[in-house]
């Protein structure tokens, strides 16, 4: 898939699933690449711009095993960020599934 | 690539951001290696993964200039900012200055060589109705070789002129891309 498109998505999947629940950049990665296609790396650069941009802040908690982790919460910035995005995608899933729908059918 | 080969590749080309800020971007990556291998996948699965640090660093770098110019215009900025302006001045002026002097000086000398040797006979010329009583044949000889030789570098420095010229702008290209934001490398 085309990489500047992806980028604008993975903004997206981070957003989602910090919504219901903190978590590690690990985890993050872990949760996006099980799903998606990724260069896990640039997770990071991505969470650091969107952390810098006040929608995440960030803490250190001790794990059970190894050293703390960084774990990313929602900020209520993030939060409506997140919210217009979502319309913003389904609007565009909405309008390109359409396409595909009546140039499937039509023979 | 095991872990410390891809934290050195991507500390290298950070190497224009502050150590702290370098220091928390390898944290993470560090961060990333630990709980991958807890889960016992290998350095060299977890790296490939990750892709290759260049990109990476690509990516970082560019939010951070963005982020500079962006949201921070502060007084001390500002000043940084205008003394790199006077330091690329200089810089320029060595670097641009310099050479732009002495290709001046090679294209004058060589024209008005070229000019006063074509301009020789009718110099001698000149000279004979002036002074009649100095007037000698060889004069006039001498003077029409100048001639010769005066066309010749006329046409040779017509060529130089053109091929110089070009070069210069050519280094003066290579010069803009040195100082915006330095040389493109992988």
């Amino acid at each position: 898939m085309n990489v500047q498109f992806k980028k604008g998505v993975l903004e997206l999947c981070v957003l989602v699933l910090l919504d219901k629940q903190d978590r590690y950049g690990y985890e993050l990665v872990q949760k996006i690449s099980d799903q998606i296609e990724i260069s896990e790396g640039s997770v990071y650069p991505l969470l650091r711009r969107l952390t810098n941009e006040e929608y995440f802040t960030t803490y250190l908690k001790e794990s059970s095993e190894g050293p703390p982790r960084k774990y990313y919460k929602l900020t209520i910035k993030g939060r409506t960020y997140l919210h217009e995005l979502i319309k913003e995608w389904q609007e565009f899933a909405n309008g390109v599934n359409q396409l595909i729908k009546e140039g499937v059918n039509v023979d | 690539m095991t872990k410390e080969q891809f934290l050195k590749q991507l500390d290298s080309a950070l190497s224009r951001l502050s150590t702290v800020e370098r220091q928390d971007i390898l944290q993470d990556y560090i961060e990333h290696f630990d709980i991958g291998l807890e889960e016992g996948k290998t350095e060299v699965q977890i790296a490939a993964s990750l892709g290759s640090p260049n990109q990476i660093a690509k990516e970082l770098l560019a939010s951070y200039h963005l982020e500079k110019v962006e949201t921070t215009a502060s007084a001390g900025n500002i000043f940084r900012a205008v003394w790199a302006a006077i330091g690329l001045g200089f810089f320029n002026l060595v670097i641009v200055l310099g050479p732009f002097v002495a290709l001046l000086g090679v294209f004058v000398a060589g024209w008005a060589t070229g000019a006063a040797f074509i301009c020789s006979p009718l110099l001698v010329l000149v000279n004979a109705v002036i002074n009649p009583d100095t007037f000698l044949l060889f004069d006039v000889f001498i003077s029409m070789a100048l001639c010769g030789i005066g066309l010749f570098i006329a046409i040779g420095m017509y060529f130089a002129t053109k091929a110089l010229t070009r070069g210069f702008v050519r280094y003066l290209k290579f010069n803009v891309t040195l100082v915006k934001g330095g040389l493109k490398r992988d």
